[in-house]
């Protein structure tokens, strides 16, 4: 997954990550526990996260 | 009639409630997959962190968000924090938020009891902030910061960028209402049991639909494009915010779109930390005005201990943002949290901020403009709508209400 310049770092993404796989300190940053399940795309109210393709 | 509404946050829904229980046909459309914006708690390891707020109804159970809960019917149990505040002072030592007079001289004491008096019944016209009013009346180094503190804390704001005139509407706000409260069950229970309203009124809630496009008419609304199709409507509410609003239809208003670039999102950062002893040990806001930058601090464990695990506390500190490293910005956050307790062992659940798209307030406090728009029956509420003298969500129901009073 793609984190864009949209993010603020509200977190509700990492919040939301089935896999504990979304750290946030001013900005979400996406670490290997990701599995590409998507679920963080439709949480942030920014659309700040997309697929990798 | 129907009603077609923009957005499942306080603002939509305290709108859908009024209007369904008037009997409107409402509808509501929200992009994300829940409801309740920005006011909703949001799960994490056991604790009922939030999607925005700090879990705290500025003026309680007699301000005008309870009261519109009450009149649209939504069962809301609003705990009184008790003491309302209390200030962190240089030395360290926390003081009622009623004894600050205390700590400044006795002159200016007895200045501060007649120019507030005087203000607040002749409230500045100009544009004056609330730092300079400050400043021209007692230049004062602990009034200052407690300025600063205070308009951060509420409003994610320095004191130079708000009006003394909102502060002082505040302050006469504060009288009339009292102070704060936290709603049993976090702010989601709020938007949760003003969601059941609307259903039990025969509304509905769509999640995960974003409207994409607001039909007009002849200058008129006639309903909006969402999910692929045209759905019909009387009125549209928008609680999106005037700007972003805009850029669901054609708008060529350049004197309202003027006034729009104007206002200014609020940003800020709240810190959520975990404990299993109290650190504050009450219900209300600690204003710290001498941290580097968080402004207050909250313990809402200590109205409802279900807000966190059994025996777990859950604290959240709220700052401003000042600069735009917000990496230094956490870090000087998070130091100021290891000098306000000192030796106290607790665990960083989490660290937010909010700015842009997804801010505190979408119009800084003194800076909303309305709940109309240019197009007829078209309509916006939320926090870029707020009434005057509103407080965040206390805002959002006034402007709620300016807006209700002019529809129904
Ligand atoms: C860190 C922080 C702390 C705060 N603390 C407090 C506090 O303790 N007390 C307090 O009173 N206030 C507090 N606030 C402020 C308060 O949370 C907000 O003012 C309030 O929640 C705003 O509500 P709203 O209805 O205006 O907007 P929102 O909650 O943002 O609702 C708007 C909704 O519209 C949806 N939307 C956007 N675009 C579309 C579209 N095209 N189609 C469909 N839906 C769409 C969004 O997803 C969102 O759910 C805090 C805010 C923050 C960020």
């Amino acid at each position: 997954m793609k984190v864009n310049q949209n993010c603020v770092g509200c977190a509700q993404c990492a919040a939301y990550c089935p896999h504990n796989a979304i750290t946030v300190f001013g900005r979400a940053s996406i670490n290997r526990n990701c599995v590409e399940c998507k679920t963080c795309v439709d949480y942030c109210p920014l659309g700040a996260i997309s697929g990798d393709e | 009639m129907k009603a077609v509404i923009i957005g499942a946050g306080l603002g939509g829904l305290l709108s859908g409630a009024k209007l369904s229980k008037a009997g409107y046909e409402v509808e509501i459309f929200e992009r994300l997959p829940f409801t309740g914006g920005r006011f909703t708690n949001l799960e994490h390891k056991g604790f009922q962190l939030s999607t925005g707020a700090l879990h705290m109804i500025p003026h309680g159970a007699r301000g005008p968000l309870a009261s519109l809960l009450c009149d649209v019917g939504a069962g809301v149990t609003i705990i009184p924090s008790e003491p309302m505040s209390v200030i962190r002072n240089m030395a360290g030592e926390d003081i009622d938020f009623h004894d600050f007079r205390k700590e400044i001289s006795l002159t200016k004491r007895v200045k501060l009891g007649t120019v507030l008096a005087y203000s607040l019944k002749f409230k500045p016209k100009d544009d004056i902030s609330f730092r300079d009013w400050v400043m021209k009346y007692f230049e004062d180094e602990f009034l200052l910061r407690l300025a600063d503190s205070f308009c951060g804390w509420s409003l994610s704001l320095r004191a130079a960028d708000v009006p003394a005139r909102e502060v002082l509407e505040i302050i006469d706000n504060m009288y009339r209402y009292k102070g704060p409260g936290i709603p049993l069950g976090g702010c989601g229970a709020v938007t949760d049991a003003l969601c059941d309203v609307i259903r039990s009124n025969g509304g509905n809630i769509h999640t995960s639909s974003s409207v994409e496009r607001i039909l007009v008419d002849n200058g008129r609304v006639s309903g909006i494009f969402v999910d692929g199709k045209e759905v019909s409507a009387d009125i549209v509410i928008s609680n999106i915010g005037h700007m972003e609003t805009t850029k669901l239809y054609k708008c060529s208003d350049e004197d309202y779109l003027a006034k729009l670039g104007k206002a200014k999102p609020s940003r800020g950062i709240k810190i959520c930390i975990a404990s299993d002893e109290a650190l504050l040990g009450h219900s209300g806001a600690l204003f710290t005005p001498y941290a580097q930058r968080i402004n207050g601090i909250n313990e809402v464990t200590n109205a409802d201990p279900s807000l966190a695990p059994a025996g777990k506390h859950l604290i959240m500190s709220h700052q401003t943002t000042l600069s735009d490293n917000l990496e230094q910005e956490i870090a000087l956050g998070l130091d100021d949290l290891k000098t306000l307790f000192p030796g106290k062992e607790y665990e960083v659940l989490m660290v937010q901020s909010y700015s842009g798209g997804w801010p505190v307030n979408r119009a800084s406090s003194g800076s909303d403009t309305g709940n109309r728009t240019p197009v007829g029956n078209l309509y916006v509420v939320g926090d870029g709508a707020k009434g005057k003298g509103g407080i965040e969500v206390e805002g959002v129901a006034l402007g709620v209400m300016n807006a209700m009073r002019e529809i129904l």
